[in-house]
């Protein structure tokens, strides 16, 4: 590198041709002014520009100091050293077998949970139960049955489903938006849903940690797998059904959800205190399809989004059903005219 | 290396280049604007720029893009080049070395947390590798003779020749 310096600074550049010094340029007064270096008297050396100084040692490689051979070493090892380490991991992420398709599990950003739990009244009122572009499905209502009551407490909420379920990932935007009017939410995730499924990476929350403190219903929540696949075929198992919940599931899906077979679980499943029972998509994540969590969630203030008046119409059946169960508590929630148009659809009081 | 011809010229062109694209990224970022980019599968310009990992200590990264990017395309300037203060080669070379170890983290962080690839992001980091490349060969050059690049040097970028930093 010192060669180089040397080369470039004390005779880098092209010397002028011999003859001109007498009538020195107004580029060589230039430089003569602006570096100490090319302060020789111009006319002088007849060669102008930036010849070697006398005496100097001659610009050649071979007698380049050693520090400053080291010092090229030392440029080059660290350019190559990052070139290293950018190349070795790019090659462990190809050799590796995760799939780049597969949507991880990360804390949702503050941004996404603020859009989808404070979303406007107006929104919720406007909306109604009235999707013209995405028709949404009530839940079903069972009259006559006792209060869910989970882990000693009562009203409560139980939803059973899956990371990767494509529906339970639509489910989850209107449950999490309905719920955020009854209490707080703690803990949410974004995820999407398998991305070998029908609607493939739909995106949406994983419920896999997440906590809702609410003064009005105690909701439990499963994810029984996760969105990860396996080498060997489905999904790795996230959380466990307890036997109080595992009973629920057994006395209401029978009849409420589709594709229910004796044995196994069928997703999404929701249990509004024996009242009002979800057994497959509210609406169809189409809706969703290609939408990343902060454009869903930031498009819950229009309620002219095909995507918000899924969410909000089916947030609003869930509202109505949990107000009929909190005998109309929060009055600000249960009072409002979406809550009461979906309460007057489902024909139960809200209020 | 026989000269440092081409080498302040290349590095204002891409520090430009990254301070655009930097802005464009933080435009997208505040406004919600959709990125002109694919946003599905392992190339999803979304998914890196509203995944966690795209805020650092509150700051989006994209705003930090910014920051590095304003500054570096002030001591990538044809003045700075020039100048014989080593203080400023030296801010350009820790501003180089700094920049590509952020892009170690960030494309660790696409490759392995996020999962997803911003083509955008890419942009930044390839414009950024090679400044730090340019910048660290050319650097010992700069602070071994403890002057600045020599007039003739940069007589494509100067109007007027051999003006004094």
């Amino acid at each position: 590198m010192a060669d180089n310096a040397q080369t470039s600074w004390t005779g880098g550049n092209k010397p002028k041709p011999s003859g001109s010094g007498s009538t020195a340029s107004a580029k060589d007064k230039s430089r003569a002014a602006s570096r100490p270096v090319a302060a020789k008297a111009p006319g002088k050396g007849g060669k102008g520009g930036n010849t070697a100084r006398p005496g100097g040692k001659p610009a050649t490689a071979a007698k380049a100091p050693a520090s400053s051979r080291s010092t090229t070493l030392l440029v080059w090892g660290a350019v190559g050293l990052v070139v290293v380490i950018i190349a070795v991991l790019a090659i462990v992420k190809l050799t590796s077998s995760t799939d780049l398709s597969y949507t991880p599990v990360t804390p949702a950003p503050a941004s996404v949970v603020h859009d989808v739990t404070n979303i406007p009244l107006s929104v919720y009122d406007t909306v109604g139960v009235t999707s013209p572009t995405a028709p949404v499905n009530p839940p079903t209502i069972i009259k006559a049955q006792k209060p869910l009551t989970l882990a000693g407490a009562s009203p409560a909420m139980l939803y059973i489903g899956a990371e990767y379920c494509p529906y339970c990932a639509a489910e989850r935007w209107a449950m999490t938006a309905a719920l955020s009017r009854f209490g707080t939410w703690s803990g949410l995730k974004i995820t999407g849903s398998s991305h070998t499924d029908t609607d493939a990476n739909t995106s949406t929350f994983s419920y896999h940690g997440a906590t809702l403190t609410s003064p009005y219903l105690t909701f439990k929540s499963v994810e029984l797998e996760s969105n990860q696949p396996l080498a060997s075929g489905g999904y790795a198992n996230l959380e466990p059904v307890t036997k109080e919940e595992a009973n629920v599931y057994a006395a209401y899906a029978s009849k409420n959800v589709q594709g229910w077979q004796p044995g196994t679980y069928s997703f999404p499943f929701i249990n509004i205190n024996n009242l009002a029972v979800i057994g497959g998509p509210s609406y169809d994540p189409l809706v969703l399809a290609g939408q990343t969590w902060s454009s869903i969630a930031s498009g819950l203030s229009d309620p002219t989004n095909p995507a918000t008046q899924a969410i909000v119409a089916t947030a609003n059946y869930m509202s109505a059903s949990i107000c009929a169960s909190t005998q109309g508590k929060p009055g600000d929630v249960c009072t409002s005219s979406g809550v009461q148009a979906a309460a007057k659809a489902l024909g139960i009081n809200a209020s | 290396m026989p000269t440092l011809r081409w080498q302040p010229l290349t590095t204002l062109v891409l520090s430009l280049i990254g301070l655009g694209a930097s802005i464009y990224l933080t435009i997208t970022h505040f406004d919600k604007v959709a990125l002109v980019c694919s946003s599905s599968g392992a190339i999803n310009c979304e998914k890196v720029t509203s995944s966690p990992q795209s805020v650092i200590f509150g700051i989006p990264v994209a705003m930090l893009g910014l920051l590095y990017f304003v500054p570096m395309a002030a001591l990538c300037l044809p003045a700075a080049w020039r100048t014989a203060d080593r203080r400023i080669h030296l801010a350009r070379l820790v501003l180089a070395i700094v920049g590509v170890g952020m892009i170690i983290y960030l494309i660790i962080a696409e490759l392995f947390l996020i999962k997803a690839i911003c083509l955008w992001c890419s942009g930044v980091h390839v414009t950024t590798f090679f400044l730090f490349v340019i910048i660290t060969t050319a650097s010992p050059i700069v602070l071994a003779t403890g002057q600045g690049a020599a007039d003739d040097d940069l007589a494509d970028l100067s109007p007027a020749d051999g003006v004094a930093p």
